[in-house]
């Protein structure tokens, strides 16, 4: 199994890639020393031969056959021509001097280099001889050779040599290919099963680590870091399902009970607009609520980010203080906005609204009856903030973390309007936003600011 | 003015709500023509001269927005209300406001519909140029920008004023909040609270209050709508 995805793995075809390449090159240098060698040792001997061919030519030419038979009889006493062969015949082959006993057979060229193997034909070990011949004009042969068998055993042992290494190191590449590709495959394998594992039973499996800190334990950590974001990510859908189905469900049971009971009720026109008109009432709130959710996620997408536009946070707190404030008057609290007369954004103008908006109407709605609501906006550190501050009751700093999930609505809060998406949809405008969002006890009272990134000219 | 003034052509493809609409729209006094396509909508809104084109977003053959295009590349120049189903999400939508024509979010309110078709309708209208703006004891001056009811100055702060501004001008129509947070403060999201009601109660104190007869009326379930009695 392991086997088959290692030898079908492309890390391995790749290596055998490179290993050809290589193998290509190593034989091609590997060939060159080779023939460069045999060459050069060759071409040495044929020096010798031809200078002593020469010589013995110049003999013949001087001094006749006789001269020659001298010479060549001098130079096979001689110890310093020992590697010399010679042989000197007439034209019928029979043997007028020289060291070798009769014209070899194989050899028939008048003239020229040639190469032969000497002693009987059907002996072992014959040595392999490499000659220059000449046919005098009156017929006689001359044959001047040297053993090259030496040298033919120095061009097979390099031959052996080089043949051998480039065989090793196919050998060691091969086997250090399939180590290599195999833990790599390993890694991988193990990624699969966990993905398999996930997809087949849920997402509660994590890759194992096996702690040597390398590239693919990075991976695996950053895989396991993924999923562990998933599966929160999950189980806010889940509670966020959860907590649709119960604010849906709601209201769409009083919708049903309403119409059952005038389904099988007398007709009373006073009784059945009544009715209607609260059917509808609640019909909205559903309705609003899909709006809230699908704006929220539609901020999520961060398609807005392509609209958005240098604006002056000032102006938008001051037209939600101007609309908001109406609403704060009946409970006779006091809606006042401080700071500076500029704080600058890169933003969405709705969407800042529309989260500013939000942020007074719960100031206004959780905090105290003729108390203060102060929205303040600053430049601090070159980075746009603004604050909204209530005197109210505030929230405990544990359900700080809280506020921002969907449909999460604080015990106290249950009663009062609202679907407890309007802070969800600020934690969105804020993340959209690259903003911050910091709360505070405002002793007495809540303190939400948002921290905005430094706007882009 | 002529009879093509009280025609609309509506383009939807769904025959309950096509009905629905065509009877709310009869009951107001329209006369209309009902489109069940895209390119039966071409045929029709060339041929004849109509006051107000309401077309579905999504059709079986054509989008709306491409039917809507054609029809002013073939020289229509009617309003359009478009209406999408997709709400926020229908960024396409949202950019015909610069257009002039207006959209509407599946599910509406029929005298949402009704009051944004008017409103449509109104603009094929001649528009006369006044500075001085009168309904009933009220005048309203929109070069001082300044209101007054019987001779005597009413305080208003300019966005409250803009909101005057926007209800006199559809005198004897009905506006929704939608619109008014739409055409008096370029806001285009549903607050989800009452906040447009406290709005327009303080605007109303300021010109209703201590008077002989109000002029700010409420449409439950709606919006407002200012008239003078009689």
């Amino acid at each position: 199994m392991l086997l088959a995805k290692t030898l079908t793995s492309s890390t391995f075809k790749l290596a055998l890639i490179a290993i050809g390449t290589f193998g290509v090159i190593v034989s091609g240098i590997f060939s060159y020393v080779y023939l460069s060698t045999s060459s050069y040792v060759r071409s040495r001997s044929d020096r010798a031969i031809m200078t002593e061919y020469s010589s013995l030519q110049g003999a013949y030419e001087r001094s006749g056959r006789d001269g020659l038979i001298a010479l060549i009889q001098q130079r096979v006493a001689d110890k310093n021509f020992a590697d010399n062969l010679y042989l000197l015949a007439d034209p019928s082959l029979a043997t007028l001097g020289g060291n070798l006993r009769a014209w070899p057979p194989a050899v028939t060229a008048p003239k020229g280099w040639t190469e032969f193997r000497a002693g009987e034909p059907n002996a072992t070990n014959r040595p392999l001889l490499r000659a220059m011949l000449e046919t005098f004009p009156n017929g006689d042969r001359l044959l001047v050779a040297r053993d090259i068998s030496d040298l033919d055993g120095f061009a097979d042992q390099i031959k052996t040599a080089v043949i051998s290494s480039i065989a090793l190191i196919f050998a060691v590449a091969g086997v250090v290919t399939i180590l290599v590709t195999r833990r790599t495959v390993g890694r991988i394998e193990q990624i699969n099963a966990t993905s398999r594992a996930i997809m087949l039973s849920g997402l509660d499996k994590r890759i194992p680590l096996r702690g040597t800190h390398d590239e693919w334990d990075r991976v695996a950590e950053n895989l396991n870091l993924m999923l562990d974001r998933i599966e929160t990510l999950m189980g806010e859908v889940k509670q966020v399902s959860d907590n649709v189905a119960h604010d849906l469900r709601t209201p769409l049971t009083r919708m049903r009970g309403r119409l059952e009971k005038a389904y099988h009720g007398e007709r009373v026109g006073e009784d059945d607009q009544l009715l209607i008109g609260d059917t509808i009432a609640d019909l909205d709130a559903v309705l609003r609520i899909f709006a809230s959710l699908t704006r929220i996620a539609q901020i999520e997408t961060q398609a807005r980010k392509g609209a958005f536009r240098t604006v002056n946070l000032v102006e938008i707190a001051s037209e939600v203080v101007e609309l908001y404030d109406a609403a704060a008057e009946p409970d006779g609290t006091r809606l006042s906005i401080v700071g500076d007369r500029e704080v600058l954004v890169t933003g969405d103008r709705d969407l800042i609204f529309d989260a500013i908006a939000n942020l007074v109407d719960n100031a206004i709605k959780h905090g105290r009856a003729g108390g203060q609501v102060v929205v303040a906006n600053e430049n601090i550190d070159g980075k746009p903030v603004i604050s909204i501050a209530d005197d109210g009751p505030g929230i405990p700093a544990d359900q700080y973390k809280h506020v921002f999930k969907r449909f999460y609505r604080l015990e106290h809060s249950r009663y009062t309007p609202g679907n407890g998406l309007g802070l969800s949809l600020v934690a969105a405008v804020a993340r959209l936003h690259g903003a911050r969002i910091e709360m505070l006890d405002n002793a007495p009272g809540l303190k939400l600011t948002l921290w905005f990134s430094a706007p882009t000219s | 003015m002529t009879g093509g003034h009280r025609r609309i052509l509506v383009v939807e493809d769904d025959p309950e709500t096509a009905g629905q609409l065509v009877e709310s729209l009869t009951a107001s006094g329209y006369q209309v023509d009902l489109a069940a396509s895209g390119n039966e909508a071409l045929s029709r809104g060339v041929a004849s001269d109509y006051a107000v084109i309401t077309i579905d977003r999504m059709l079986p053959d054509i989008d709306g927005i491409a039917v809507m295009r054609q029809l002013r590349d073939d020289g229509i120049a009617a309003p359009v209300l478009i209406i999408s189903a997709l709400g926020e999400v229908d960024d396409r939508v949202r950019g015909l406001r610069a257009g002039g024509d207006d959209y509407l979010v599946k599910p509406f309110s029929f005298v949402e519909l009704l009051a944004r078709v008017e409103a449509l309708g109104r603009r094929s209208d001649t528009i006369v140029k006044q500075t001085i703006l009168r309904v009933g004891d009220l005048a309203i001056d929109l070069v001082s920008r300044t209101a007054s009811r019987r001779g005597k100055d009413i305080f208003l702060l300019p966005r409250e004023f803009q909101l005057l501004e926007y209800l006199v001008r559809n005198e004897g129509r009905v506006v929704s909040r939608a619109m008014l947070l739409q055409h008096v403060w370029d806001l285009h999201f549903d607050p989800s609270t009452n906040i447009i009601d406290v709005y327009v109660g303080r605007v109303r104190r300021k010109v209703d209050g201590q008077q002989a007869y109000p002029l700010i009326h409420t449409i439950r379930g709606i919006g407002y709508s200012v008239r003078a009695p009689g």
